[in-house]
């Protein structure tokens, strides 16, 4: 700024040729941004109306709820909602049919872009779909509980049948474990200790005492309660 | 691609496309070209999600592809462009112009193959033969015949195209070249395949489920006379339609009906001989435009030849003479045109926002260039304090620039002269940026009001499909009124001030979407030529 340090009301510009007069104030500097809905001087023109505004129009609302429906309206898997709820089993069907989902030709596409679709399920994006995966596989499991629960039972109520020969039954019993269950490898020492007495009672968690007191003997410092 | 443009798009994707090809196609605007892997690391997305909306983007053409930069071995890039998203906001233009040349089946055809993308011929005639079915009554069904014919037709006149053959797309082909060819390239872009498609379209009935079924698998059983031949709208066309149109309705609002018939005359012969970029039409003698004008106006030779003399001295230079063979050779100056329709926007807008003193400044300083400030309060005839006001506004608007001029080398401000000019294209550039902010705020309220009033149009649709469902399986009055009633007075009155709110916004970007067109078309004609 060429005038600057001299404490004249010099201004850097000549006021002659932008036409600011003596005497005459310049404009009030601004100190904030611009409000964000001015005040306007002139209000704006009223829309044409007219046939073919109002055709355009309604082509154009058609044309936007035409696109909503077609397969290449891609929406993201639904947000899991707080709790589940009993109307999701009705609402996911609604967002699953595009209109004949559009198998493109790949002759046009890069061959990167290809999903390969294992099986139906997987194609659609929506959460719907794989839970119904997850809910069949959910069923298969509970099925397969119930399934191994139905064989303990059995296997019990054989073993109850056979205790007379209780060695021979435990081989037996263990063997037919083996065979049928591979999930059961516990039930040998469960079935073990359990019919050892034939009582009702499972024997380790019974102390007849007689470890008590005869270990450490050698070191009569410590007080024994 | 500037921010505006950007953020319109987005919009303008989300709203057609749903809100993952939305993030995935801004992602692709703002980036530039990239490949499969960076675009699923930056967005996020899951790799599933992102191919299909690359696929959606490919097929509807605002996404191409090609191999990468560093040799043939490289993944495929994708890249974006802005321009041919924002083509949405007139896709209602194109199916109106296309309804008004080719009636109702060209209407269907054209709206098909804008929702589709791309498409084969076979498929869009089926599809819109089907349609046109639905709408008419019981007994009769289009023919596939006339759905082609009018296929035909809108492809003689190029307002369809072949898709250009995208090589490389199977394979990484190490020939394909960097640009990637436009359709125009290809010699049979507009040629129609040789097959004759027999059948009528078919009306869906809720009985004809079954039949439906066999349908379809007879139809995937035929084999297909043009697989792998995809048709796309020729927006460039329908572009010089509109542009051909501008000039004509300027014309007859300027002089009369008379001469912009003539002026439609004369852009008619020269439709197939002008292209595209031309600054203006082949010249046609006048001996021509007198034969070739239509026969309701009889009006004889010498009124005519006063009508063209008439038009070549207009200040606005639509025509002008090139030679006086034939009877004088006359041309439609396009591109001449365009920057003065141009202008009369830039003089409209600053006329509605300023005032028509602040307008008549500008005008002023458009024709005389660049003038001191002293000038223009002579020469506009307006006080000198009132004057002063008004340029500073216009200024601090960037609607006018201040230019100086040094007597000394060191710019001394006392001795250089500063001089106020408007520049045309620039102001130009700027105002369309304007209007694509535009066009993103109206879009912006529309969702907002609709957002807040979910519940609201939740309800009244329920309530509409209730009722129709209540009228197909034939319901009493009283039930109808019924259920009318559950919507409450208020909430009708609610609705109806929404209603009106939503169908005024969507009015006006199509509005704003006109002047978009002339200076989009405006700027672009500039940056061919050197006018």
């Amino acid at each position: 700024m060429a005038a600057r340090g001299r404490s004249r009301r010099t201004l850097s510009f000549s006021v002659d040729s932008v036409g600011i007069n003596r005497g005459e104030s310049l404009p009030p500097t601004l100190q904030q941004p611009t409000p964000v809905f001015p005040v306007m001087e002139q209000k704006p023109l009223p829309l044409t109306g007219g046939e073919e505004a109002e055709y355009l129009l309604a082509l154009k609302q058609d044309f936007r709820g035409a696109m909503r429906s077609l397969p290449c309206f891609i929406q993201p898997a639904a947000a899991l909602r707080d709790v589940e709820r009993y109307s999701d089993k009705y609402h996911s069907s609604e967002h699953t049919d595009g209109l004949m989902d559009w198998t493109p030709d790949w002759q046009r596409f890069p061959r990167e872009l290809r999903i390969h679709a294992r099986k139906p399920a997987r194609d659609g994006v929506s959460v719907a779909r794989s839970d119904a995966q997850s809910a069949q596989k959910k069923k298969k499991k509970k099925v397969r509980e119930k399934e191994e629960v139905l064989i303990k039972l059995e296997t019990l109520q054989k073993k109850e049948e056979q205790q007379s020969e209780e060695d021979d039954d435990d081989d037996n019993t263990e063997q037919k474990k083996k065979q049928e269950d591979d999930d059961a490898d516990g039930d040998e020492e469960y079935d073990e200790e359990e019919f050892e007495e034939e009582t009702d009672y499972i024997m380790s968690y019974f102390d007849n005492g007689e470890d008590f007191g005869g270990d450490s003997d050698d070191n009569m410092d410590e007080a024994i309660y | 691609m500037t921010a505006q443009e950007v953020r319109l798009c987005g919009l303008l994707l989300h709203e057609h496309f749903g809100e993952v090809v939305e993030k995935v196609g801004t992602h692709l605007l703002r980036s530039g070209a990239q490949n499969l892997r960076t675009i699923i690391h930056e967005t996020g997305l899951s790799v599933d999600l992102v191919k299909k909306s690359l696929m959606v983007l490919v097929q509807h053409g605002a996404c191409l592809f090609s191999s990468g930069r560093k040799g043939p071995g490289s993944p495929t890039e994708y890249r974006s462009g802005c321009d041919r998203i924002l083509r949405i906001l007139r896709y209602p233009r194109y199916i109106y112009t296309a309804k008004t040349l080719y009636g109702d089946t060209g209407e269907l055809v054209v709206e098909e193959l804008l929702q589709r993308g791309h498409m084969t011929m076979s498929g869009t005639v089926k599809t819109v033969a089907d349609r046109l079915t639905q709408n008419m009554e019981e007994g009769r069904s289009m023919d596939y015949s006339e759905v082609s014919s009018a296929f035909s037709k809108l492809v003689e006149t190029h307002f369809l195209q072949r898709c250009p053959k995208l090589a490389g797309a199977g394979t990484a082909d190490s020939t394909t070249s960097a640009i990637p060819p436009t359709p125009e390239s290809f010699p049979d872009c507009y040629k129609v395949p040789h097959m004759t498609l027999v059948g009528r379209g078919k009306r869906q009935l809720a009985a004809e489920d079954g039949e439906d079924q066999r349908n379809a698998k007879r139809q995937k059983m035929d084999s297909e006379v043009d697989e792998g031949i995809y048709w796309q709208v020729n927006f460039e066309r329908f572009h010089l339609h509109f542009r051909d149109q501008a000039i004509i309705s300027a014309v007859a609002n300027k002089l009369d009906q008379t001469s912009s018939e003539i002026v439609r005359t004369m852009l008619r012969m020269s439709e197939v001989t002008t292209s595209p970029a031309a600054t203006c039409t082949k010249p046609l003698s006048a001996n021509e435009i007198f034969r070739s004008l239509p026969a309701s106006y009889n009006i004889p030779r010498p009124i005519l030849d006063q009508y063209l003399t008439l038009l070549v001295d207009d200040p606005m230079e639509f025509v002008g003479k090139a030679g006086e063979s034939g009877g004088g050779m006359y041309v439609v100056n396009l591109h001449r045109a365009l920057a003065n329709l141009a202008r009369a926007t830039l003089e409209s807008v600053v006329q509605e926002r300023f005032g028509s003193r602040s307008a008549r400044i500008f005008r002023l300083l458009l024709r005389k260039r660049h003038l001191e400030q002293k000038q223009v309060e002579d020469f506009a005839m307006i006080p000198a304090k009132e004057a002063k006001d008004m340029l500073y506004t216009l200024l601090s608007q960037n609607l006018v620039q201040l230019q100086e001029i040094p007597k000394t080398p060191d710019y001394a401000p006392s001795r250089t002269f500063y001089l106020y000019t408007v520049n045309q294209l620039p102001t130009a550039r700027m105002l369309l940026q304007n209007c694509y902010k535009t066009v993103a705020n109206l879009i912006e309220r529309r969702l907002f009001e609709s957002k807040e009033s979910k519940r609201l149009l939740e309800k009244s649709q329920r309530i509409e499909a209730i009722l129709a469902s209540l009228q197909a399986s034939g319901a009493e009055p009283e039930q109808l009124t019924e259920v009318e009633e559950m919507i409450t007075a208020p909430e009708k009155q609610q609705l109806d001030a929404l209603k009106l709110h939503i169908n005024k916004l969507d009015s006006a970007e199509n509005q704003v979407d006109e002047t978009i067109f002339l200076l989009e078309s405006y700027v672009n004609s500039t940056a061919t030529s050197t006018v």
